[in-house]
């Protein structure tokens, strides 16, 4: 549905450009929900309105549903009202002098599509039926609260029909609870309707509720692209592994066989296929606390720095020497004492070139 | 707060005056006798305004001037504007200062300009038409109604462009962007969503331009008074300096009365209306640029004529016409035989002593005014934001008041004060003295707006801070505060001192000698005596004395980047 090759674009400030996507490779696949996440200043936002065109590129290709769009060798940009587009904005980018229906309406009737009255009339009842906004019609649209402004935004981006729908961070200005209960709705009508969908968030909880496959960004490049299990449990790199929730690194070099020599001792890890200094990295739920000494692969006396029990978790930390690991374990048997043996499993570990995490700090 | 109650009495010592000479209007226009004599009180003079049917011949003028002055600001001002703001023209920061600057061009300047231009007798452009196709009489007459207006507009389309600017950069760009992204065209996206929404911020600036032009008095000075054209604003001087008849204040003081009510009004509908299109303000914190209409060469093309023209007509023409003028010692369009005769007579024969007096007494306004007003406004404004005084409000809206009212008629207040008044205690009649009491008064707002803005955005912790470490207020404005306002300070400095260069509408009242005169002042009496060649010599004489400042400006400007600030 979407396919993006060697994508790039800087921007100019002031005397120096700055690049704000450099070689963007993507394929989505029709009917996907495809969420670009990554932290600000990533380029999530630029590849997306490269994609809808508010943005030109400086190099690369975008095609849409195999009809090309952007090509710069063939000195090709369509504007942004030849795509075919829905989107929703950030800001909702709701009329502030229309009505809610006018809203709809006007898209519709002056849009690509150049219904009649009685069609538009017809359609926009539909898509304000599928956000629930029935009998906010004749409302004027900047007399609305903020969630129902993000209906309204949902509604004005189903109603065009369209195959590919864009949205940019589309609940960042909800609050908490509210925010769950749109997100489950965009992605039911995403399922239903079947649209293929592109959606930005720096966000990786909403991006691992939404996903059917997620892209990584950051520094204007995707780091990785995968389903939320692989991104999580098989990271590319350590700036990956980060930005899905919290991990320990520990420092060492690489042994002969598969271990690692590191601060806290030697390490069994996976076959890593790298050399030198690298880091090994563990998420804290991965973390076993045994509370007795125990010996045998990847198991270390550790003493306990604070162990707090939080009712559905403990967690603790842990001093392995110098070393402090965070741990998060099942609440059974409340907070940790002396003595404790920390367990490392070696098909939890992951392992990076150290050069590679140090970029990620 | 040690020194709160100073900052309130030199705030309250500052506005004070203002009502001074507001009241004085009021009092003017029911005063029956000559000055001099016994007071005794009338109704006299509203009952003949109201009954003289060439009171609402000068209402219909001012109004139909005024109107055309807005149509043509407009129409320079709104294309523009979106041309910089919203789409891929390049050039932009230079259409951006140059329109800026415009708004400091004297507009007696380029009156003067458009006289020889368009003058039914000794225009150009009429004695072309007329050899052209034959006529007995002068198609084109800048002397007019709507030549009076068209001229006004140009000045005024400065402004205008400022303030419409303005409107596009609160609107948030995601909304033309939606109608873009769902299928609407450019010129789509144009009519059902940037100008609805842009209207409201349009007409407000339609009504501040509207007010200025109310009461504006040097384009009907320079080319309506002679004709015989009057607006309320000529009118109201004619009225205190006639040339046949002795002066009637009170007369003049009731139309003035008439038209503070009017420009009062019309005020408080532009807040009404600038309320109403700031509810379309969306402030989305996101900074990506907004998308740029991508012009292409046929529409960069006509983008260029369009702004070309403007430029010409505002600025270039009037100022070409004024040099040709210049040296010429009788004004006749360009020919063989006109060339032959081009001399810097005109130069050498201007009044340079009285030239370089108005100079000197021109810097030393320059220097005075804008310095004074800053120190009094610095006090108003933190009275009104920082006191926590009851009557905060009070003082805010105050200091608005010169904004409103016409200069002119300040001035007259003053005039009148010195002349009547005050002429036993202090001889302040004639003196430069009473030009920077009147040009400071006339100042307040404008000072007090750029201070208020600015002050706005600095956390009061930060002289809490300051305060609780024992330092009194004075230090803290001096320490903290004004390092903090600088460049607004500076820029508001170098503004004011630029209008004081300019300013003819208060001198052309209150000089009334050598020891006070202006330089505008002379340009305009040789204007009025006759002179038309030598006050255009002189014109461009005063434009050169202007340049240094204009020069300070655009430093300034390219330093702090003025021009998104304004």
């Amino acid at each position: 549905m979407i396919s993006i090759a060697g994508l790039g674009k800087n921007f100019v400030s002031g005397d120096s450009a700055v690049a704000a996507l450099q070689g963007i490779n993507l394929e989505v696949g029709r009917g996907e929900f495809f969420v670009l996440l990554g932290p600000s200043g990533s380029g999530k936002t630029t590849l997306l309105r490269c994609v809808a065109g508010l943005e030109k590129p400086d190099d690369g290709e975008i095609a849409l549903d195999g009809k090309p769009v952007f090509s710069r060798r063939r000195r090709l940009c369509a504007a942004p009202e030849q795509r075919g587009l829905g989107m929703v904005f950030q800001s909702y980018a709701i009329w502030p002098h229309l009505t809610v229906a006018e809203n709809i309406g006007l898209v519709l009737t002056h849009g690509r599509a150049r219904l009649s009255k009685q069609a538009a009339a017809e359609r926009i009842r539909e898509s304000l039926a599928l956000v629930q906004l029935e009998d906010y019609e004749n409302r004027p649209a900047r007399l609305l609260s903020g969630g129902q402004q993000q209906r309204v935004a949902l509604a004005r981006a189903l109603a065009v029909n369209s195959a590919l729908l864009l949205m940019d961070e589309p609940l960042s200005n909800l609050d908490a609870r509210l925010r769950e209960e749109v997100r489950a709705n965009i992605k039911k009508l995403a399922t239903q309707l079947g649209s293929t969908v592109l959606y930005v968030t720096h966000d990786q909880i909403e991006a691992m509720v939404l996903a059917d496959r997620i892209a990584v960004m950051a520094r204007g490049e995707i780091l990785q692209v995968g389903n939320p299990f692989e991104l999580y449990r098989r990271p590319a790199n350590a700036l990956v592994a980060e930005f899905f929730g919290s991990i320990n690194w520990i420092g060492g070099q690489m042994g002969d066989g598969p271990w690692v020599e590191t601060e806290v001792g030697r390490l069994a890890v996976g076959d890593a296929g790298y050399a030198g200094a690298v880091v090994v990295g563990i998420r804290p739920e991965d973390v076993r606390l045994e509370r007795a000494f125990n010996g045998g692969e990847n198991r270390i006396e550790g003493k306990v720095a604070r162990s707090t029990f939080l009712g559905d978790q403990i967690v603790t930390e842990v001093k392995l020497g110098e070393k402090t690991l965070l741990a998060k374990s099942p609440p059974d048997g409340g907070p940790f004492a002396e003595p404790i043996t920390v367990h490392l499993p070696r098909e939890r570990l992951v392992v990076f070139p150290e050069r590679a995490a140090r970029l990620a700090e | 707060m040690k020194g709160r109650g100073w900052a309130v009495g030199i705030a309250a010592a500052a506005l004070i005056p203002v009502l001074g000479l507001l009241l004085l209007v009021l009092w003017m226009g029911f005063w029956q006798n000559g000055p001099g004599e016994p007071v005794v009180y009338t109704l006299g003079h509203y009952r003949k305004i109201f009954s003289d049917p060439f009171t609402y011949k000068t209402f219909l003028n001012t109004i139909g001037f005024a109107a055309t002055a807005v149509l043509a600001a407009l129409f320079f001002a709104v294309p523009t504007a979106w041309l910089v703001e919203r789409t891929d023209l390049p050039g932009k920061n230079l259409i951006l200062l140059l329109v800026t600057l415009g708004a400091l061009l004297p507009t007696f300047f380029t009156a003067m300009g458009w006289v020889f231009l368009l003058h039914p007798r000794i225009g150009i452009v009429n004695r072309y038409l007329m050899d052209l196709f034959a006529l007995d009489a002068a198609p084109l007459n800048i002397a007019s109604i709507a030549g009076m207006g068209w001229v006004e507009g140009l000045g005024l389309s400065s402004i205008a462009f400022i303030l419409v600017v303005a409107t596009y950069r609160t609107m948030d760009p995601s909304l033309e962007e939606a109608a873009r992204v769902h299928g609407l065209g450019i010129l789509r996206t144009l009519r059902y969503v940037t100008l609805p929404l842009t209207f409201p911020g349009i007409i407000a600036a339609a009504i501040y331009v509207f007010t200025i032009a109310l009461s504006a008095f040097e384009v009907p000075a320079i080319i309506g008074m002679s004709n015989k054209i009057f607006t309320f604003s000529t009118f109201i001087f004619y009225k205190i300096q006639p040339l046949e008849e002795l002066p009637s204040y009170g007369v003049a003081g009731a139309v003035s009365t008439v038209l503070i009510v009017l420009a009062l009004l019309l005020s408080w509908s532009y807040f009404r209306v600038l309320r109403f299109s700031h509810r379309y303000a969306v402030v989305t914190g996101k900074a990506y640029r907004p998308r740029l209409v991508e012009l292409g060469a046929a529409g960069r093309t006509f983008a260029w004529l369009f702004l070309g023209f403007y430029f010409i007509v505002a600025k270039l023409l009037p100022f070409l016409l004024l040099v040709w003028a210049a040296l010429l010692r009788y004004f006749q369009p360009p020919s063989r035989a006109a060339l032959e005769q081009v001399s810097l007579n005109n130069f050498y024969g201007l009044p340079w002593k009285l030239l370089l007096q108005g100079a000197w007494n021109t810097v030393i306004l320059m220097m005075t005014v804008p310095t004074i007003t800053l120190l009094l406004c610095l006090a108003i404004s933190w009275t009104v934001l920082r006191s926590g005084l009851r009557w905060r409000l009070v003082f805010d809206a105050v200091a608005f008041l010169p904004h409103a009212v016409p200069h002119l008629i300040l001035a007259i207040a003053a005039m009148f004060a010195t002349l009547f008044l005050l002429h036993n205690a202090f001889s302040l009649y004639g003196s430069l003295a009473i030009l920077v009491f009147v040009y400071t008064v006339s100042r307040i707002s404008f000072a007090t707006r750029i201070i208020n803005n600015s002050l706005a955005q600095i956390h009061p912790e930060l002289e809490e801070a300051a305060f609780v470490g024992g330092l009194r207020l004075f230090q803290v404005m001096r320490k903290i505060l004004v390092p903090l306002l600088k460049p607004a300070l500076v820029y508001a400095w170098i503004w004011m001192a630029l209008l004081c260069y300019r300013e003819l509408t208060m001198a052309s009242v209150l000089v009334t000698s050598q020891s006070n005169v202006t330089l505008p002042m002379i340009v305009w009496s040789l204007w009025l005596g006759g002179s038309l060649n030598q006050a255009a010599a002189a014109n461009l004489v005063v434009l050169a004395f202007m340049l240094p400042a204009v020069l300070l400006y655009f430093v300034f400007a390219r330093r702090n980047r003025i021009a998104e600030a304004a």
